[in-house]
């Protein structure tokens, strides 16, 4: 069973079709180099650190801090499934856990205290035309 | 670097006018022949005798469709820079490797659109570039990307939110004297910028590009050719493309620089391929996909310190021909016209010449960026015989 669409988003170049399935399953987990353990992101297909090609999943705490972040006004061709949240913000979190991974995610709740550095923690959120029909994690501001 | 700074020269230039996006009346080749024609009448070259043909982004326009326009007796050379904006200027430097080694002797540099045809340059971009993890999460275009970045630039690096403004100014105050300025008309001032709707913060939509159909060309030839073609060649200093591991792959995803706009390498390459420094620098052409990210590949470049960009990035230091650095003297991507980039080269080569609409009395180095935060990045440094 796939949580994904049948039609893929174009321009990535698919190694992290198992984020997604995670997602799907309620797990946050990101790609780790099965013979180094060197943590791989964006994913890839191959560990640029020792050159294995086994690449793992490993869940990780979706605890983090903002990295950088932007909010959204204008309704893009593809973003129309967001058209009834504008203005959204969507958040670029790193986390510590996984070397410093930085991954992104629309903010949940309020903006009080949105800043760069602002703890952040990850919420697995059910596929929507929001999310293009992917499966997606959401980010709300630790109080 | 021996063999390659100077060899090349810029002899030709030539534009049609910047339309409205998807309003064209010719097609998007006929656009691109125009110009390329153009060009070669600049130069006083044959357009039949074109054998080299190079463009990047996503343009559609391979040389074997134009050769029945142009006559073109034999293609030699054929190459798409790989990646987006961020390939702009650095198609010049693909242009001079073909050159240099033999390849090609007449190599055009190119780029075309009419949105009826390819379809919405933001969009192609997107979905090209933009990964699922980008989509999904509501970053639908490459300004709301350049969004995340800009606002770290100003949040936590320091720099001032008015280098923005700055940026902008300087745009429209160049395109009032340019008469094929898409913008010059445009109603602007500080006021009405500052109102202006927002997009995705910190951009406005005076900070972001426009996207035109249009078509711009450079013709190129060899550093000998071009003395015996032109007055005034634009010779090639150095056009460098690319991007170190730090940067690579998926920039602000990976990013483990402390690059603001993914310049790192190509400015290191730059100035030790040239020989030069930003300092000697007379005018330079910056890539403003936003407003933020010209600001950011210029402090990559090196022209000023962080801590002092509030103090570099002021309207008069950016205006021709009394500012420091006179910036976009056409007016740019954001009030000249957007052809992806391509025209901030016809732009700097002008300089060199000395027709520019704003031009700086004896500019002898002129310098212009390909798109900033893209996943690869490039520059090219244009000078006179006397820079050689």
């Amino acid at each position: 069973v796939s949580y994904l669409p049948e039609e893929r988003i174009r321009g990535g170049i698919g190694a992290d079709e198992q984020y997604w399935e995670y997602l799907g399953a309620k797990e946050f987990r990101l790609s780790r180099c099965a013979d180094c353990l060197a943590w791989l992101w964006p994913a890839h297909w191959r560990c640029r650190h020792c050159g294995s090609w086994e690449i793992g999943w490993e869940p990780v705490e979706p605890v983090g801090r903002v990295y950088a972040w932007t909010r959204t006004w204008y309704v893009f061709d593809q973003s129309k499934g967001r058209a009834g949240d504008i203005p959204y913000v969507t958040v670029l979190a790193e986390i510590p856990a996984a070397d410093g991974a930085r991954v992104l995610g629309v903010l949940a709740g309020g903006d009080e205290g949105l800043a760069i550095g602002a703890p952040v923690r990850g919420q697995c959120v059910d596929a929507s035309p929001k999310s293009l029909d992917y499966p997606s994690l959401t980010w709300t501001l630790v109080k | 670097m021996a063999g390659y700074r100077g060899a090349t020269a810029i002899v030709g230039s030539g534009q049609t006018p910047f339309y409205k996006r998807g309003t064209s009346p010719d097609a998007e080749v006929k656009l691109c022949l125009r110009a390329i024609v153009a060009a070669c009448e600049d130069a006083g070259v044959e357009p039949a005798d074109v054998d080299g043909f190079v463009s990047f982004g996503s343009d559609h326009n391979d040389g074997q469709r134009l050769m029945l326009g142009l006559g073109t007796k034999e293609l030699r050379f054929g190459a798409l820079s790989w990646t987006h904006g961020g390939g702009s200027a650095g198609a010049v430097g693909l242009a001079s490797a073909a050159i240099v080694s033999g390849q090609a002797d007449v190599v055009v540099v190119y780029r075309a659109m009419a949105e009826n045809r390819s379809g919405r340059l933001r969009v192609a971009v997107a979905m090209d570039d933009l990964a699922a993890q980008y989509m999904v999460n509501g970053v639908a275009a490459p300004i709301t990307r350049c969004g995340l970045i800009t606002n770290r630039m100003l949040e936590a690096r320091g720099v001032p939110r008015s280098t923005m403004t700055a940026m902008v100014r300087a745009a429209y105050y160049h395109a009032r004297n340019n008469p094929n300025a898409y913008g010059r008309d445009a109603d602007f001032d500080e006021d009405i910028y500052e109102r202006s709707r927002m997009i995705a913060e910190p951009n406005r939509v005076y900070d972001c590009s426009r996207e035109n159909d249009h078509a711009s060309a450079l013709l190129m030839v060899s550093a000998e050719r071009a003395r015996d073609l032109v007055d005034r060649p634009a010779y090639v200093l150095s056009a460098p493309t690319g991007t170190d591991l730090a940067w690579g792959g998926r920039n602000e995803l990976n990013d483990r620089s402390d690059s603001f706009a993914g310049f790192a390498a190509v400015s290191r390459r730059l100035w030790a391929e040239s020989g030069y420094r930003p300092g000697d620098v007379d005018v330079a052409q910056v890539y403003e996909n936003t407003s933020g990210l010209g600001v950011g590949a210029m402090l990559d470049l090196g022209f000023c310190a962080p801590e002092a960009a509030g103090d570099f990035f002021r309207f008069e230091n950016l205006i021709a021909p009394s500012g420091g650095l006179p910036v976009n003297t056409s007016g740019g991507n954001l009030a000249e016209g957007f052809i992806h980039g391509l025209s901030l080269v016809n732009e700097a080569m002008r300089q060199i010449r000395g027709d520019s609409p704003n031009q700086l009395p004896g500019a002898s180095l002129s310098l212009v960026t390909g798109g900033p935060g893209d996943a690869v990045a490039s520059a090219a440094l244009l000078g006179t015989e006397e820079t050689l």
